[in-house]
């Protein structure tokens, strides 16, 4: 293994090891509650607490470091991979600790974000920061949020210990084909991802129903009762492996609280801990693969369905590396569309969507104009219009313009009396897209014919601004009458005639 | 119509309140105002009201036991906000809520409601955004100093978070624009004091100290920022640019 010239300023290793973490997405500290103690320091609130704004606009609430940047592996789209010459270095746990404790105080962070590069072997790195992990529980006696990155290939028994001292654990699969991995990260199989995924998941559960809870995560307000959601309940999962993970188990708090390995890892004695109480996370690179939108989604829903992830993140891959088997460095990385997959994710663990109702084979990428509800909206004008005082919530969740707050401030508040379009607009629902889909004490707002091409001119009008800003930020030009507002997409034949009716 | 005029404190405006619903002229008949933030007009008559702590608690009970704690909470809110109708606002919102009882805070139809629901949002969202974005610095003798300029008075709003964050540490959150900070000392309960910004200075100029970790605080939150995804104007749609008056990694001369 190569040793560069090593760095030993502490400023100048977190410049390198922070710059080298920040491609990873997932900086939520949300997930869990814990109060604080006396002793201790600090605690954790259920719904994240952002602590600032990097200036790409992203969240920071949590320190995101790696612990070494050094890597056994050549993953082609990683800029630490083995084949790059970039400076190496190496934080000690100490400095970790320090660093995490002191920006805590000055609450400036959330909590610590760990991840590393492969260094020696899988295990060996995992130790590492099992080390980081229980001198910043146990001697610095912190109480705040962690979030662990587990290394595809280590040991299940230190994945277990981990786990016990970090709120959340995550894996990145990174590729969601196995072809895809192959290609750009040789050393990484599926199986040395999913095969930990499901050993954290059936850990989960199993530390949850010894607390007295349901084996799978708790998700939002309602969902577990809509007729077809992801996460309903209804209905047989496709696969209930965290139940049965956990029923294979002895179920005494003792048995899961042991940790096997106990001499080498000592697990914590004075408090019971549960496994990763806010969950497993994991991450998939939009644009560096060829695969589409709807494979994308399925994906993703498996994951929830079949490993009960938390959180599913998309990461807009950015150009780093020059390597033939990769979009070329110095790309845009392809904001829109990580924008559409977020989007298409809130409908999937919010408002009781499916994947292949958004998509399919024929239809494998989502709509650039139109956000996904309103494009599904569109399709499905069946469906609507929907009347406000008599619709359920998960119909109201259907329309687009409504939101998971503002459905609910709507069933309240009709109980008692009637609605009007102002009183709409005040509780929180978007009339601007909603008008079309809705009818209240049955009547329209505007009287407009439900109609698929109308409705989605009047769409694209309002939304196509909001876009067209994504996909270009702070590049500011000259109108002009001839712009096409450098859309990137080809228009289609279709796209052509709605010009010619003056429809677009 | 008469007005009644409140000192700025939770206490005056309910004394305020109490006195106005008391008076027998009907809700129509009187306006509770601001004594600091009021605009006379020509066909009102005003009347000054001292705060009386047991008119207060009363008022403070009915709203508990009438509707609920979560009223309650909204109300304390609306009172700490700089709304100059802020009382009036609590006085409309009393009226509804006497009446619907529990469910009052959901009934956003009703335009008192409603009222003090967008008050309160504004106030509760300014209190999250000062937990995420105070930022403290660390005194000669190891207290921590964090200075704010909020626009409502949200210091008791934001201190139980930190004292149950940090319950081993000195510290004091300080708000500049209302001259009042929340103290609290290691191991006890957060109080909250009056301090003028005269006194803060003297204390900061006395106990100041350059802190490495500033410094590298700065140099992480300019590490973490992908420069293909640079994106400013989402940046200030999160982090608006009178938040960053105080915060350390937006100053450049420490």
């Amino acid at each position: 293994m190569e040793i560069g010239q090593e760095i030993t300023g502490l400023q100048e290793k977190l410049r390198i090891l922070a710059d080298a973490a920040k491609y990873d997405v997932a900086c939520t500290s949300s997930g869990v509650g814990r109060s604080g103690k006396r002793g201790y320091t600090g605690n954790s609130v259920a719904a994240g607490i952002c602590h600032s704004f990097a200036s790409d606009g992203r969240c920071i609430s949590l320190l995101k470091i790696l612990l070494t940047n050094h890597c056994i592996y050549d993953c082609k789209y990683c800029i630490n991979r083995r084949s790059n010459d970039v400076v190496r270095t190496a934080f000690t746990p100490d400095e970790v600790c320090r660093l995490t404790m002191e920006f805590y105080r000055r609450n400036y962070i959330e909590g610590l974000f760990l991840s590393s590069g492969v260094i020696k072997s899988p295990n060996y790195t995992m130790e590492q920061i099992y080390e980081v992990l229980y001198k910043l529980r146990e001697v610095y006696r912190f109480r705040g949020y962690i979030h662990i990155k587990a290394i595809p290939g280590a040991d299940e028994s230190i994945l277990d210990a981990v786990g016990l001292l970090a709120d959340r654990m995550s894996i990145n699969l990174e590729l969601p084909t196995a072809e895809s991995l192959h290609a750009l990260a040789p050393h990484k199989s599926r199986e040395t991802i999913l095969t930990p995924m499901r050993r954290i998941q059936g850990k989960i559960s199993e530390s949850r129903i010894s607390m007295g809870q349901s084996p799978s995560l708790e998700r939002a307000w309602g969902v577990k009762n809509f007729s077809h959601g992801i996460f309903s309940e209804k209905e047989e999962r496709i696969s209930d492996t965290g139940a049965a993970a956990a029923s294979e188990s002895s179920l005494t708090v003792e048995s899961s609280l042991t940790v096997p390995g106990q001499s080498r890892y000592p697990a914590r004695q004075r408090e019971i801990r549960t496994y990763a109480p806010a969950g497993q996370s994991t991450q998939l690179i939009v644009g560096a693969t060829p695969e589409s939108d709807y494979h994308m989604m399925m994906v993703t829903q498996a994951l929830y369905r079949q490993y009960d992830l938390k959180r599913v993140f998309f990461s807009a891959y950015v150009g780093l590396n020059e390597d033939s088997a990769l979009p070329a460095p110095g790309e845009k990385p392809p904001l829109l569309r990580e924008h559409r997959l977020y989007q298409a994710d809130w409908l999937l663990r919010y408002y009781g969507f499916r994947a292949e109702e958004l998509l399919s084979e024929d239809r494998p990428n989502f709509n650039v104009y139109l956000d996904p509800k309103c494009d599904w909206a569109v399709r499905h004008l069946e469906c609507f219009p929907v009347e406000i005082m008599r619709a359920d919530y998960e119909t109201l969740l259907r329309v687009p313009g409504i939101g998971a707050k503002s459905a609910r401030r709507i069933l309240q508040a009709r109980r008692i009396g009637k609605l009007d379009f102002f009183d709409l607009k005040k509780l929180g629902v978007v009339l601007k897209r909603a008008h079309y889909f809705i009818i209240l004490n049955g009547k329209q707002m505007f009287p407009t014919a439900l109609e698929e091409n109308r409705i989605t001119a009047g769409l694209i009008g309002d939304s196509r601004k909001k876009n067209w800003e994504l996909e270009h930020t702070e590049c500011y030009r000259q109108l002009n009458l001839f712009d096409d507002m450098k859309l990137s997409v080809e228009a289609e034949a279709e796209d052509f005639g709605k010009a010619a009716m003056g429809q677009l | 119509m008469r007005g009644y005029l409140c000192e700025d404190s939770l206490e005056g405006i309910f004394t305020g309140i109490y006195d106005a619903w008391a008076s027998g002229l009907g809700h129509d008949g009187v306006r509770v105002l601001m004594k600091n933030q009021y605009e006379p007009e020509f066909f009102m008559e005003y009347e000054e009201v001292l705060p009386d702590s047991e008119k207060a608690e009363k008022v403070a009970r009915s709203i508990r036991r009438k509707i609920s704690a979560e009223a309650f909470r909204a109300v304390y809110r609306t009172a700490v906000s700089r709304e100059p109708e802020r009382a009036d606002i609590i006085y409309r919102f009393l009226v509804e809520g006497f009446r619907y009882g529990r469910e009052t805070l959901q009934l956003l139809q009703l335009p008192a409601v409603r009222r003090l629901f967008e008050v309160d949002r504004m106030v509760g969202n300014e209190a999250h955004r000062y937990l995420e974005f105070i930022r403290f610095e660390q005194m000669k003798n190891g207290v921590l100093f964090a200075e704010i300029s909020p626009k409502s008075r949200v210091v008791t709003l934001v201190a139980s978070h930190f004292a149950d964050r940090f319950p081993d540490e000195n510290w004091v959150i300080y708000d500049d624009v209302h001259g009042e900070a929340a103290i609290h000392g290691a191991g006890k309960d957060w109080a909250v004091a009056g301090l003028s910004l005269e006194e803060a200075d003297a204390y900061r100029r006395n106990q100041g100290v350059s802190d490495e970790y500033e410094d590298l605080w700065k140099t992480f939150f300019e590490a973490t920022g992908i420069r293909e995804r640079e994106n400013y104007h989402c940046q200030r749609n999160f982090l608006p640019l009178w938040y960053r008056k105080h915060m350390t990694e937006f100053s450049s001369s420490r």
